[in-house]
């Protein structure tokens, strides 16, 4: 049942990526982008039991703060949506407590950033704490999000299609995202996104190519691109199974 | 009080950029448009989130 579709990389790291998507509609595409934001489960911390706080911040706060640091997601099928993961802190002033202070009971749930600063301490000033994380989508809170900025552009065609009048001074053109020059896919970041930086004394025209798009997708450190789209598209796929069950006579 | 660990509109996690950068532009004389492009901070809406922080824990922390 399973479709193939064209996927190009343009621009390729842990946490940030390009990629050129091919034979797919606008509604799929931003099915794709939805299903990242919000349907993909991450780790995140939920329950704080609070120890010892005399911080100058209140347990609620310091909550939240625990909350929106990133952890690293383990391998789908590892956990269930109910399981958890401890997390402790214990962290005495004059210091600052840091996301990287965190021990977790587990190896695959860790802080994916580690110098993020929960509180600063000072002399006599104790935070000690345990955090229960969860598994959860980014429907139900923010800090489950796994993409961060996700977007999508249309792949845009340049053409060249004749030479500019000899005394006629060249307007600058603005475009974003990535261009297609003969097949070759070109970031306009590489040309300070000014068509007429690439093409001097040119006359170009630009249009859409249909069902060709351009996915900018970022993480927060919780799972890496390639992970998260994956996810992303299983869960579509999931849940289109799912609703194909549901209305079967 | 503390910096926000996250940017409030996109959710980038930018709350670990903020002692180097109050380091290199707050304290010290770098640009700080030089110092948050270095960061890798690249949205505006995460750059005011450090461009506008100010630290209040030395402020409340006698009132303790």
């Amino acid at each position: 049942m399973s479709e193939e579709y064209d996927v190009e990389f343009v621009e390729r790291e842990e946490r940030e990526a390009r990629f050129l998507v091919r034979g797919i509609s606008p509604g799929f595409a931003n099915g794709i982008r939805r299903a990242m934001v919000a349907d993909v489960p991450t780790m995140a911390i939920d329950t704080v039991r609070f120890i010892e706080n005399s911080s100058v911040m209140f347990d609620e706060q310091l909550a939240l703060r625990l909350g929106l640091v990133p952890l690293t997601t383990p391998p789908e099928g590892e956990f269930g949506e109910d399981d958890t993961v401890t997390l402790s802190i214990d962290v005495e002033g004059p210091a600052t407590a840091y996301s990287g202070d965190l021990v977790s009971e587990d190896d695959l749930v860790q802080p994916a950033d580690e110098n993020v600063p929960i509180i600063e301490l000072k002399e006599d000033q104790r935070l000690e704490a345990e955090a229960d994380a969860v598994l959860d989508r980014g429907k139900d809170h923010a800090k489950h999000q796994g993409g961060v900025a996700i977007g999508y552009r249309h792949l845009q065609r340049v053409e060249v299609v004749g030479d500019l009048p000899e005394f006629e001074e060249q307007e600058s053109r603005i475009v974003r995202g990535v261009i297609e020059d003969d097949g070759e896919l070109v970031p306009t970041s590489e040309f300070d996104h000014d068509l007429s930086n690439r093409y001097p004394g040119k006359e170009v025209e630009v249009e859409d190519v249909p069902n060709a798009f351009v996915f900018h997708v970022e993480t927060d450190g919780s799972l890496d691109v390639e992970e998260l789209v994956t996810r992303a598209a299983d869960s579509i796929e999931s849940r289109a199974t799912e609703l194909e069950e549901a209305v079967q006579l | 009080m503390m910096v926000p660990v996250r940017c409030f509109t996109c959710g980038n996690v930018v709350g670990e950029h903020w002692e180097e950068f109050d380091e290199r532009a707050n304290e010290g004389d770098e640009d700080p448009q030089e110092v948050l492009d270095d960061l890798g901070v690249d949205r505006y809406c995460c750059r005011r989130m450090l461009v506008s922080h100010t630290d209040l824990v030395d402020v409340v922390s006698p009132y303790q």
